[in-house]
């Protein structure tokens, strides 16, 4: 999460604030940030409100209700019923809520159009987003760069630049996740799906199935070697068309500052723990 | 209740302490009963499976389950939990309830719901048993495809996946028999005076909660019958690469999401009971909240594809999901309120039924909560397969499986005539609400753990182990439940008729536990309060009515000059009287037929398990020979002996004559068809005997069910049950053809629809026997109707006569069949020097799957045909009321026509 809060945060996934560049990661983490606060302050608010309810009309025997059963038809054995009074309060409640959820998904309407394609802005920006072809198959991700060289099982790409992924599978269905970057999308034969990314910091991640595919899927896992653009370039040039590597970590640096699950740095999870 | 457990001899049932009782019960308390604990075992087995995955996940890649096992336990337990569990022990509650609610004595067809029982059971034991035949299925309970395909299985594990995906199969039977049945006593047998909007907010629950099975369910047995002929005959539905995948998630989920309400509704009518009982207050807004359950069983209809939103589907279609999904959590809205706000100025006992409920309500507002952020499709793409999922899931659902214990302590006492122990009570459900909340809640803490998957980040290991110990104080709790059930079975206080003060619906009008008349009279509402009627002789020597008020102790005479409210207007008292004489009518309660069926089914399911390709459709032409020709010796038995019995035996053992010989011709001689066939083969072959022997003995038992004289019947006054029943069977039958014939659309949208027929299908397909066919069956609706027209005026010549004629013409249907699939089978032609077989292509597995089902359909008809022949020949429905058998059959028999004509330009012509 950027400085400035909330208002920042809001303006900045509405795409309000110009020149920042904005990435899924940004738009979910902030989304979920304000569902977040909501949903407890509702949570809160309601549950508070129904067991100080439930506390207050106790049947404790002390309480002297003559007066008030006055108002109150108590239900009576074998009557035909009928509703208690309170509707008007029934509707403005509901109709509070109704307002509450209505204008927190037509906000996030606009967050899933930017995250649905590649908006103008985010393309022109950095350079042209870099084409990945994935294949999901038990169980691991093979990859297929532009130039035509297969990866697998480890996703090598550069920092700060739109990564366009095409995702198919091969055998079964598969989803693709890499949680970090908040990048998701299914793997099912015979269908290509696309979902876009920016990873903003190099490290090593991870790639996840997150859709059970057989007896290995616990163990369908691939490293992401997020690379600076220059060494990303570099070992770019070194592929060729049609070559194929079963990938070796070690030819490549940013193992250094790897931060493979790097959840603590993750405002998300930090607020879901909180 | 000594004088009841008489009663229960009068109508032949053995005592509640005999096993025989518990067999041969049709009764719908003592069958709710049963639903009840067999539901409680299987939670058992499903709380095994939960506590396994549970420990498995105490370290990140635990190794306690293999990869495998892991699978297959995460599988099973969804799939026991939400199918096995859940529903069958709310429909327990309803069982027991619902005919006491709305004042039948009965449900509207006793022997169908023994058999719904029986068949919920043993599909359930199936399921057990595939655990030990390699493996259950183990592709997640939503069996994504095409991993649940035989392809993808391993050998070994296959005969337990099929096994698996039979019992499912068994299961949708038993809840569309259920369903009917259901919707049948809610619209014909309502006590006087009770509108469908006025019944007890639980009833309303269920009733629209059948609604939503009849047709949720319909699309579900159409994915199995598609998956289960994948396993059985190789057809490529689902794994063909183009649309497959989608066509299992489309199907799956168009019945997966009305399964949620279906789940979570018996749960809200509990809690709307529970609410008004125990704050002893009417529920604030009561038509509202009728009206928004009834609009969220219509919109649960209309947004199964916010589960498919990661699937390419396009961003309009996107939208329309999304925004129905968010129009149908707006009625939810409204009745968390409702119920919040009926706790105001009420009188609130903390009881352990309320409890429950109100925990239910706060897990529920949690669940709902959650969803709202799975509602934002930008949230909705990353919490896909995640935690968050799961942990949405379960607080929705066993929230209202909360609730739907609270149900059971508050129904306790009715039930069982003992009151439960309510300091355990309240001890288990303080273990019940810490452990769930433990359980359940690092869920959404660590929610980027990914789904079924058992390693995870190390540094979420905490909130897991808290889940586990959670997961361990939460199965705990049911130990205290289930001892505290059991205690106060025998040492438990004596339970009044209405032990809850407040509690208004009409079960608690009747003693605990309720006789099994249910009612001492004629229950009605017509006066706006319930009250019995019972016809007694007045000194004059006339009839009289007489009226007690329920909740009354004194009998209010209210002789011929008190008229009856709701009768005063145009029926005098001795009529009415009359028409309550009707209903003294002398009623069945036993049949051992129903268990024998489903004991049959169950052994002829596990048979088919295992049974190869090749054979699988032996034991069927044999069985069928059997049951042919057992008609006619039931037939004669039972009635005494003409020439139509010889000629049907005859029949019959030249259908398994035929047989024999075809059998042998493929395999090269009968010793060697012998010598080939598997163990499963045999289980199979004595399963359909079983089946055939026992479905005989039903259709022949005299089983009276009188129908309620007096009851409020809108909008079906003018119907009899069995036609309206054979209605919604019919109308689940058009979903379940819908889904078949949509599958076909999607299928050669997905691959082109003019490519299709260049692609995939050979010259030798042509029209002419699809249109021979067409008129043969047209031919056939014609003569059942002049059969129904026949036995109307008596005349049982010309019964016999066009019943004749339309089984003759239906046998011809399927000899023309036969002959056109034979040719297409061994074709030698071009791209298909194989043949065009089942497992050629798409195109071939969905022309032989849709009208090989209708073509099942049709044979069936033929069994029920001849079996009518057999009767009619002794002279059965001769006359007015008599020949609405006929009628019902021709219902079925038109409904089947109809579906041909979709069929035929479907499949031969476009």
């Amino acid at each position: 999460m950027g400085p400035g809060g909330i208002s920042t945060e809001i303006a900045y996934v509405l795409g309000q604030t110009g020149g920042l560049s904005r990435t899924p990661a940004d738009v979910f983490n902030t989304v979920y940030l304000v569902f977040l606060i909501l949903g407890t302050l509702v949570g809160v608010v309601v549950i508070g409100y129904t067991l100080t309810k439930a506390w207050r009309y106790r049947d404790d025997g002390e309480r002297d209700d003559e007066s008030e059963s006055d108002k109150v038809v108590r239900p009576v054995l074998g009557h035909l019923p009928t509703g208690s009074g309170g509707g008007k309060k029934l509707f403005v409640s509901f109709g509070i809520s109704a307002v509450i959820v209505l204008s927190l998904i037509v906000w996030t309407y606009s967050a899933l159009l930017f995250v649905d394609d590649t908006p103008p802005e985010v393309a022109a920006e950095g350079e042209e987003p870099l084409e990945i072809e994935v294949v999901g198959k038990q169980f691991n991700w093979e990859y297929t760069y532009p130039n035509g060289h297969t990866e697998e099982p480890t996703l090598y790409i550069p920092e700060d630049r739109p990564i366009r992924l095409k995702v198919t599978a091969a055998d079964v269905w598969h989803n693709y996740g890499i949680s970090e970057f908040r990048v998701k999308t299914d793997a099912i034969p015979g269908q290509t799906t696309t979902a876009w990314f920016v990873a903003d910091e190099t490290g090593t991640y991870e790639a996840v199935c997150y859709e059970l595919c057989g007896s290995g899927h616990s163990a369908m896992r691939g490293d992401v070697v997020v690379m600076e653009q220059e060494e990303f370039e570099e070992w770019y040039a070194n592929t060729t068309d049609g070559s194929t590597s079963a990938s070796v970590n070690s030819d490549v640096t940013g193992d250094t500052d790897a931060n493979a699950n790097t959840n603590a740095a993750d405002p998300a999870a930090t607020e879901g723990e909180a | 209740m000594t004088e009841h457990a008489d009663h229960d001899h009068e109508h032949h049932l053995p005592p509640k302490s005999s096993v025989k009782r518990w067999l041969v019960t049709t009764n719908h308390k003592d069958i709710g009963v049963l639903y009840i604990i067999t539901s409680l075992f299987f939670l058992v087995a499903g709380g095994i499976l939960a506590m396994m995955i549970r420990a498995q996940l105490w370290t990140p890649g635990g190794t306690l389950l293999g990869g495998q096992g892991y699978n297959q336990a995460v599988t099973s337990h969804g799939l026991l939990m939400v199918f096995w569990f859940i529903s069958p022990f709310a429909f327990g509650l309803a069982n027991y309830l619902v005919p006491l609610q709305i004042g039948a004595d009965d449900l509207a067809f006793p022997r169908l719901n023994a058999m719904s029982y029986w068949v919920y059971l043993f599909s359930g034991l199936l399921f057990l048993t595939s655990f030990f035949l390699g493996s259950s299925l183990a592709g997640g309970w939503t069996i994504y495809q095409p991993l649940n395909v035989p392809a993808f299985i391993p050998e070994v594990n296959q005969v337990g996946s099929l096994a698996t995906i039979f019992a499912l199969m068994l299961f949708v039977a038993a809840v569309t028999m259920g369903s009917v049945n259901f919707l049948t006593t809610f619209y014909r047998m309502r006590a006087e005076g009770l509108r469908v909007r006025d019944m007890p907010l639980f009833s309303v629950s269920i009733l629209l909660t059948v609604w939503m099975m009849l047709f949720a369910f319909a699309a579900l047995l159409a994915a199995v019958i598609l998956l289960s002929f994948d396993h059985l005959l190789g057809s490529v539905w689902f794994s063909t690469a183009e649309g497959g995948s989608l066509l299992w998630a489309h199907l799956f989920w168009f019945f997966g999401h009305p399964e949620v309400y279906i789940v979570f509704f018996p749960a809200l009518g509990v809690m709307a009971e529970v609410f008004q009982t125990f704050s002893g207050k009417r529920i604030v807004g009561r038509k509202w909240f009728v009206i928004a359950m009834a609009l969220v069983a219509i919109q649960s209809f209309v947004v199964w594809m916010h589960h498919m939103f990661l699937t390419a589907i396009n961003l309009p279609i996107k939208t329309i999901f999304m925004a129905t999904t968010i129009g149908i959590s707006l009625p939810f809205d409204l009745m968390v309120f409702a119920l919040i706000y009926t706790l105001a100025k009420g009188k609130i006992r903390f009881k352990t039924p309320f409890l429950f409920s109100f925990g239910a309500l706060l897990l529920f507002i949690l669940g709902g909560i959650t969803g709202v952020f799975l509602g934002a499709v930008v949230l909705d793409y990353q919490f896909r397969g995640t935690y968050w999922v799961v942990a949405h899931f379960h607080y929705v659902m066993f929230g209202g499986g909360t609730a739907l214990i609270g149900g059971l302590y508050y129904w306790y006492p009715k039930m069982t005539g003992k009151m439960y122990d309510e300091f355990l009570g309240k001890v288990h459900f303080a273990m019940f609400f810490v452990g769930f909340n433990l359980l359940y809640f690092p869920m959404f803490v660590v929610w980027e753990t990914p789904r079924r998957v058992f390693d995870y980040a190390a540094e979420f290991t905490m909130w897991h182990r808290l889940a586990t110990v959670g997961a361990f104080l939460f199965a705990a709790s049911f130990l205290v439940m289930i001892y505290n059930m059991f205690k106060s079975l025998h040492s438990g206080e004596e339970a009044p008729d209405n032990p809850w003060e407040y509690a208004s619906a009409g079960e608690w009008a009747v003693p605990s536990p309720p006789p099994l008349e249910n009612y001492p009279g004629v229950p009605s509402y017509a006066g706006g309060k319930l009250s019995f009627l019972t016809r007694s002789e007045a000194a004059d020597g006339g009839t009289v009515v007489e009226q007690e008020v329920a909740g009354t102790e004194q009998t209010a005479p209210d002789g011929g000059a008190i008229a009856h409210a709701g009768a005063a207007a145009t029926t005098p008292t001795t009529d009415y009287a009359e028409e309550l004489a009707l209903e003294d009518e002398h009623a069945d309660h036993a049949s051992i037929w129903p268990f024998a069926i489903s004991a049959s089914a169950f052994v002829t399911f596990l048979g088919l398990s295992g049974i190869s390709k090749a054979y699988f459709i032996w034991p069927f032409v044999f069985a069928t020979g059997f049951m042919v020709a057992y008609f006619g010796i039931e037939g004669g038995r039972r009635e005494g002996f003409g020439w139509i019995h010889p000629v049907v035996m005859a029949l019959g053992g030249a259908i398994a004559a035929g047989g024999a010989y075809l059998l042998a011709i493929d395999k090269g001689g009968l010793g060697a068809a012998i010598d080939g066939a598997s163990v499963y083969f045999w289980l199979t072959t004595v399963g359909a005997f079983m089946g055939a022997a026992t479905l005989t003995q039903l259709g022949f038992e005299e089983f009276n069910v009188p129908e309620p004289a007096i009851a409020e019947q809108w909008p079906f006054e003018a119907v009899s049950n069995v036609k309206l029943g054979m209605w919604m069977f019919l109308g689940s039958d058009v979903i379940l053809f819908g889904a078949f014939i949509g599958s076909y659309i999607f299928m050669r949208v997905g691959h082109g629809w003019t490519d299709w027929h260049h692609d995939f299908i050979p010259e030798a397909h042509v029209v002419l026997p699809g249109l021979i066919n067409t008129y043969l069956l047209l031919a056939s609706s014609f003569a059942v109707v002049l059969a129904l027209v026949a036995a109307r005026q008596q005349n049982r010549r010309r019964l016999l006569g066009y019943l004749i004629t339309t089984f003759l013409l239906g046998v011809g249907f399927l000899i023309n069949k036969a002959v056109e699939w034979e040719h297409l089978f061994h074709l030698h032609e071009g791209a298909f020097a194989d043949g065009w077989t089942f497992t050629t292509n798409i195109a071939s597995s969905s022309f032989y799957i849709t009208t090989g089902l209708h073509g099942a359909h049709v044979a069936v008809g033929l069994l029920i045909t001849l079996y009518l022949i057999v009767r009619a020949y002794n002279g059965a429905y001769l006359g007015e009321e008599e020949a609405d058998t006929i009628e019902h059959f021709g219902l079925y028999w038109h409904f089947v026509d109809i579906v041909w004509l979709f069929l035929f330009p479907l499949f031969y012509i476009l």
